[in-house]
């Protein structure tokens, strides 16, 4: 009982491993432009801090403002000024290559194959002086895309899709992976071989990612550490560390414990 | 004995059957001598016209052979259309990349494009003259507004998501035109294209009716002038026969090399 009402309180910080930040929300708000005047998004004076080096996940109800979050935090929505979002120590004013995201679909260029799909990641990138075709290889190697290197898109089942989406993120290695809902399309065994795949992934490159999900056992399982977003204007009504061993077990006390502390506050 | 597929082949003979049935009938009304047959000659009839004259239309000095007639017409359509669909890529590219050029394109398109491409044919003549620029000319009028607005259309339904993640991988502008938004229109552009062939089509033929000296649209005219049912007819069976072999090549072209669908 008491959990309910103590899970609607904004949670207290944690105590952080590493408490480099690659994120800060300073008083963060975004209205967005409409034909008569401004309609404000959930978003009003927000304040976080997102750790670098790990997965941060971001679940909450549809029009929470959770994507909203994950496209300021790409750049590609401008805040208002009274605040905003601080990366590397400024305000951001717009996209920048080091941050990249996957969204749930149209990731990929249908006229492109596997191949030519990442290799488009290094396309544009003239200071980059590694061998081209040796880092498609690599990439693709461990996406586990090998073997469909030369098919195009429509011949891809939807994991194969996404793994080709991540696999042109990282090649341009990129410092931050936003994903906004990237596996929502997929069934439940794929979705599981991608949360192992992208947890490898982050650990092998250290790339900080932001993911937004509605999927709790996602954002579980794959993030190290898990917000809820509600209200309006929204806050963090969840902030936990899923750092611990235990959160991997979808059927251990502790998972099932934050289980069940998401499910009241979500749905 | 293996049975035929008649799901693949019914189209076909059924198709085939139907259109032999006619000439039959119609090669039967010519010998009964129904009266519509002194306009309508019957195949065996306006054929053996054109073999016994070595496949050469019009008089004297003046004949032309038939393979020439064809190769200027289509040389006339292609050029034409090939010039227009260029054409409607770079307008809607300015189109896209600047409000000021929007500003001052759209108004005129949208008044030129109902001008029908015949009603340009007086203007062309007197600015080309009586050659290919002025049937070239006129096909381009035929086809160009139509495919202008269409690629703007296209233009607006290029996925969000491309934009973002070309934009997020380091593409500028005009990186993200060539490399994005042109991929991802032609294969639309080019069905428009397709299906505005019959528009150029009948352009060039009528260019070639009232203008030209060559051409199948002149081998109708001089069939006319020389009270000649068999050249039109012939003329007419050519028409029709190269016109449904374009539109083969185009689809041809849209299903093996601009094939995918955004």
């Amino acid at each position: 009982m008491n959990s309910l009402s103590a899970s609607h309180q904004m949670a207290q910080p944690i105590e952080v491993a590493q408490p480099r930040k690659v994120f800060e929300l300073d008083h963060l708000t975004v209205n967005f432009a409409a034909r008569k005047g401004v309609i404000p998004s959930p978003l009003q004076s927000l304040n976080l801090k997102i750790e670098a080096g790990r997965i941060t996940t971001i679940l909450g109800r549809s029009g929470c403002g959770k994507s909203t979050l994950l496209r300021t935090l790409g750049g590609f929505v401008q805040p208002e000024d009274t605040g905003g979002v601080v990366y590397k120590q400024r305000f951001m004013d717009g996209p920048t290559p080091e941050i990249v995201m996957i969204f749930q679909e149209n990731n990929l260029f249908p006229w492109l194959t596997v191949e030519g799909n990442v290799k488009f990641g290094l396309r544009f990138r003239k200071d980059d002086t590694r061998d081209k075709a040796q880092a498609v290889k690599d990439i693709l190697e461990s996406v586990g895309l090998t073997d469909a290197a030369k098919q195009y898109p429509h011949e891809l089942s939807g994991g194969m899709k996404q793994r080709t989406a991540i696999a042109r993120a990282l090649i341009t290695r990129p410092r931050v992976l936003l994903l906004d809902e990237p596996f929502s399309a997929l069934d439940i065994s794929l979705k599981r071989h991608m949360h192992a795949l992208i947890r490898e992934l982050q650990e092998n490159t250290g790339t900080s990612m932001v993911m937004v999900t509605h999927d709790v056992e996602e954002a579980i399982t794959v993030g190290d550490r898990v917000l809820v977003m509600g209200g309006n204007p929204a806050a963090f009504l969840i902030d936990e560390n899923t750092t611990d061993p235990a959160m991997l077990d979808r059927y251990s006390s502790n998972y099932l414990k934050l289980q069940k502390k998401v499910e009241s506050v979500i749905y | 004995m293996k049975a035929i597929d008649w799901e693949r082949a019914g189209p076909w003979v059924v198709g085939t059957l139907f259109f032999c049935l006619i000439i039959v009938l119609w090669e039967a009304a010519g010998r009964s001598d129904l009266p519509f047959t002194t306009v309508m000659p019957p195949p065996s009839e306006f054929l053996s016209m054109v073999v016994e004259s070595g496949f050469r239309v019009g008089l004297g000095s003046q004949a032309a052979s038939l393979d020439e007639a064809v190769i200027a017409t289509f040389g006339r359509v292609f050029a034409g259309m090939a010039l227009a669909f260029i054409a409607a890529l770079i307008t809607g590219m300015l189109i896209g990349l600047s409000r000021f050029v929007t500003w001052c394109i759209s108004p005129l398109l949208f008044v030129l494009a109902p001008i029908a491409p015949i009603a340009w044919i007086p203007l062309a003549i007197v600015v080309f003259g009586i050659n290919n620029g002025t049937a070239v000319f006129i096909v381009f009028m035929g086809v160009y507004f139509i495919l202008t607005i269409g690629t703007l259309a296209e233009i607006r339904r290029v996925p969000e998501e491309y934009l973002t993640v070309s934009g997020n991988l380091g593409a500028s502008k005009w990186q993200r035109w060539v490399w994005v938004i042109l991929p991802s229109i032609l294969p639309g552009v080019f069905t428009l294209l397709r299906t505005n062939f019959i528009a150029a089509w009948m352009a060039v033929l009528v260019a070639e009716m009232v203008g030209m000296r060559d051409g199948l649209g002149a081998i109708i005219m001089m069939g006319r002038n020389l009270f000649n049912n068999e050249l039109i007819m012939f003329g007419m069976l050519i028409i029709g026969v190269s016109g449904f072999l374009v539109d083969r090549i185009l689809a041809f072209i849209g299903k093996r090399i601009l094939w995918w669908r955004v």
